[in-house]
């Protein structure tokens, strides 16, 4: 994944999960039962729609991170797809927890979340870890190929 | 795969596999899924909190939960002050205090040779809504564990102790008779502690004592979704939580009574809101009845109904009959299963229950009613067209339950709806004093010739009323003092409504008269009722100073006070009618099981 494809996915996601907080306002607003009596399928709602939104922000954050701390290419694409990913899986795992869920827990799909996270866990520490190589600038190293 | 793509998705993709596997094998688990062959044992309320909190939080705002009480427990709600307070009655002084250990305690003595009658501890508390009664340990040869309610409560609404022989429908009591004092002195072990525990065992044994044990104190979750151990211990299981979704009846291992067609579903009320008869009472006396809600009532016991008859009674014997109207309808409370069975709505256990009016988990714990259901919306548009109930009735401010669920039900010191839902027909009733009908029980000051006519004159459908000679008081003014006990508490308790129909004076002057009455639990109703309707503050005095519960000649002195003040009533004003309708008293004793 490309730099600037990452940072428009992120931007896309992070429009995505803070339409769906209006939306969810809207359900309030509106007082719809599904939504407005179902106070777990609120919570897990609320919990995607902020998770989602602020992940895709960490997004944009490491889209930046990567450039300033020159990761090696290769190492960053798959970082950018990982991160962006795993973002997306853990605003939909809870989202989809809260939409079809049992009496006292979140349903099935809430066992993506974890999935998401650590895709996104790992990305982070691998930008952390990774050092541009030969100890050139950031901006020579992230045109090196690993 | 390469290093970077093991490293960045690797952990991802372990926890995939394990999550499905984790999923594929508690899919795969019949234990998980299938119809427990046991519930297990009672965990307790507190257990279900974990999961369940709002639920929890609306059974712990619930009369349900504090039906029974510790007192040795801290949150235990006792009204009764127990700082030294005193009832004298019938030549008995019961005196309420707090012993140095802490606990409530009673004590009684016979007035005329000081004798001891009672000396206890109290240790549980019964209800917390309408009144509480006391249980305390004594061993009157059910062993160390018998139990003993105590024949008194305390009426929080008065503010007063209250000897039971006065909330029950019992003539007065005999001066210095120990025996009908404690007539009310009833055993926990095998009463009481049925339908106001979870899960209770009264443990008889064959030498006649007592090994009771409880599966909660109180009325737990557990009372209405059946034992919960094997529940608890399948959802343990985060995975199996997590496909509750796939299941689409929850888990067999309890019961969700909303879930239930509409006869389990009221079954599982009408396990306690409907008084039975055990199908092996020595059985459920050493074990419990055994009951699982979700199954049916009748593999455990019958409900009472007015040809009810016990094993040991004889074929043409009617002992129930009492706590009947002639027409079959419970007038008395913890009838109200037979009164929904009755019901057309009903529909053989296909329509109408429990459930339909009443939910457990709502806001309102008085009544534990539905949002709306004390509405006619709870009758309009949910099974009734509104276009068929436009006009309907010909009354403005009356609602569906006024006419179909009138007020003719006792208990608990109470005139309480009926929950057997019928059609008036006061004319059907024409001739006949034995028993209220709907119409005459807000329309206090007319007989029911009138409100036979008056449903004509209504486009209502109903019998035309035959010529019965009613002069000389309206039908609840004549109940009132010709009727039974039930009859005549609930004369009083309809002309003291705000609803009811008529002159304010001559309704306390018929209310006067329920003062004199034999009953205790009938003056009551006089007296709560004059107490409702006075407005100057002379009537007021004099009300005050009147007790329900005292010797005759101060109560009689007070009703001749007020009948100087107030007037006589339309009935004691001819005396030939009243005593021909004191006559025609059917003076009962009617045991209530509450």
């Amino acid at each position: 994944m490309s730099p600037s494809t990452h940072l428009r996915a992120s931007l896309w996601s992070l429009a995505g999960f803070l339409a769906m907080g209006m939306w969810l306002e809207a359900m309030l607003g509106l007082r719809v039962s599904s939504v407005v009596d179902d106070a777990l399928r609120r919570e897990f709602l609320r919990l995607g729609h902020a998770h989602g939104g602020l992940l895709a922000l960490v997004n944009v954050g490491l889209g930046w991170a990567l450039e300033r701390l020159g990761t090696p290419s290769g190492w960053a694409a798959r970082v950018r797809v990982a991160a962006w990913s795993g973002a997306l899986i853990v605003g939909l795992g809870f989202v989809g927890g809260g939409v079809w869920h049992g009496p006292t827990d979140p349903g099935p799909l809430v066992l993506l979340v974890p999935a998401g996270a650590l895709m996104l866990v790992a990305s982070l520490v691998a930008v952390a870890i990774l050092r541009c190589p030969s100890g050139g600038s950031p901006d020579q190293a992230s045109n090196n190929p690993s | 795969m390469r290093r970077d793509t093991a490293l960045l998705f690797g952990p991802a993709l372990v926890w995939t596999v394990a999550a499905v596997v984790g999923v594929a094998a508690t899919l795969a688990d019949e234990d998980a899924w299938s119809a427990a062959t046991s519930r297990g044992g009672v965990v307790g309320s507190a257990d279900c909190r974990r999961c369940h909190p709002e639920q929890h939080a609306s059974w712990h705002e619930s009369y349900h939960r504090t039906m029974t009480q510790s007192v040795g427990t801290g949150d235990a709600i006792i009204l009764a002050p127990f700082s030294g307070e005193t009832l004298r009655v019938a030549g008995f002084v019961a005196t309420f205090s707090t012993a140095t250990s802490g606990s409530p305690h009673v004590s009684v003595v016979r007035e005329s040779d000081a004798q001891d009658v009672l000396d206890a501890d109290v240790e549980l508390t019964v209800g917390t809504h309408r009144y509480q009664q006391y249980v305390a340990r004594i061993d009157r040869g059910g062993g160390s564990l018998e139990r003993w309610r105590l024949p008194f409560a305390w009426h929080p609404q008065a503010q007063r102790w209250i000897h039971l022989g006065g909330a029950f429908l019992f003539p007065d009591l005999a001066e210095g008779d120990t025996q009908a004092y404690l007539r009310h002195f009833s055993r926990w072990n095998d009463n009481c502690v049925f339908c106001h525990n979870t899960e209770p065992v009264p443990g008889l044994r064959e030498d006649g004592t007592f090994d009771t044990a409880l599966g909660e104190v109180g009325i737990g979750c557990e009372a209405c979704h059946g034992p919960a151990e094997a529940h608890l211990a399948r959802q343990s299981n985060p995975l199996r939580r997590l496909l509750a979704p796939l299941s689409d009846h929850g888990d067999p291992a309890i019961t969700h009574p909303g879930r239930l067609e509409p006869d389990r579903h009221s079954e599982v009320c009408g396990r306690c809101h409907g008084q039975r008869i055990g199908k092996d009472l020595a059985k459920v006396l050493a074990h419990g009845d055994g009951f699982i809600p979700g199954t049916p009532l009748e593999e455990v016991s019958r409900p009472i109904l007015a040809e009810g008859r016990l094993a040991s009674d004889p074929p043409t014997a009617r002992p129930f009959a009492p706590r009947f109207w002639p027409d079959g309808t419970p007038r008395l409370s913890a009838y109200e299963y037979q009164g929904l069975l009755l019901s057309p709505c009903y529909d053989e256990g296909q329509g109408m229950s429990c459930g339909s009016c009443h939910t457990m988990h709502g806001a309102e714990p008085s009544m534990q009613l539905r949002a709306g259901a004390d509405t006619d919306a709870a009758c309009v548009g949910s099974c009734h067209a509104v276009a068929s109930m436009d006009g309907h009735g010909g009354h403005d401010t009356v609602g569906c339950q006024d006419c179909h669920m009138p007020r003719v039900t006792y208990g608990l010191l109470q005139g309480l709806i009926s929950h057997r839902i019928t059609s008036p027909d006061p004319g059907a009733l024409t001739g006949r004093d034995d028993m209220p009908d709907a119409c005459t029980q807000c329309h206090v000051d007319q007989t029911r010739a009138w409100a036979s006519a008056a449903m004509g004159s209504l486009g209502l459908q109903g019998t035309a009323a035959e010529p019965y000679p009613e002069s000389g008081g309206s039908r609840v003014e004549r109940d009132l003092v010709g009727g039974d006990p039930v009859q005549r508490a609930l004369a009083a308790h309809a002309l003291a409504r705000p609803e009811a129909v008529g002159s304010q004076a001559r309704r306390m002057q018929a209310l006067v008269d329920a003062l004199e009455d034999d009953y205790p639990a009938v003056r009551w109703f006089g007296h709560r009722g004059l107490l409702v309707l006075a407005r100057d503050e002379a009537t007021r005095a004099l009300l005050l100073r009147y007790d329900f519960m005292a010797d005759a000649a101060d109560r009689l002195e007070a009703v001749d006070e007020l009948r100087a003040t107030l007037g006589h009533s339309v009935v004691s004003s001819q005396p030939e009618l009243w005593q021909r309708l004191l006559g025609q008293r059917d003076d009962v004793a009617i045991a209530i099981g509450e």
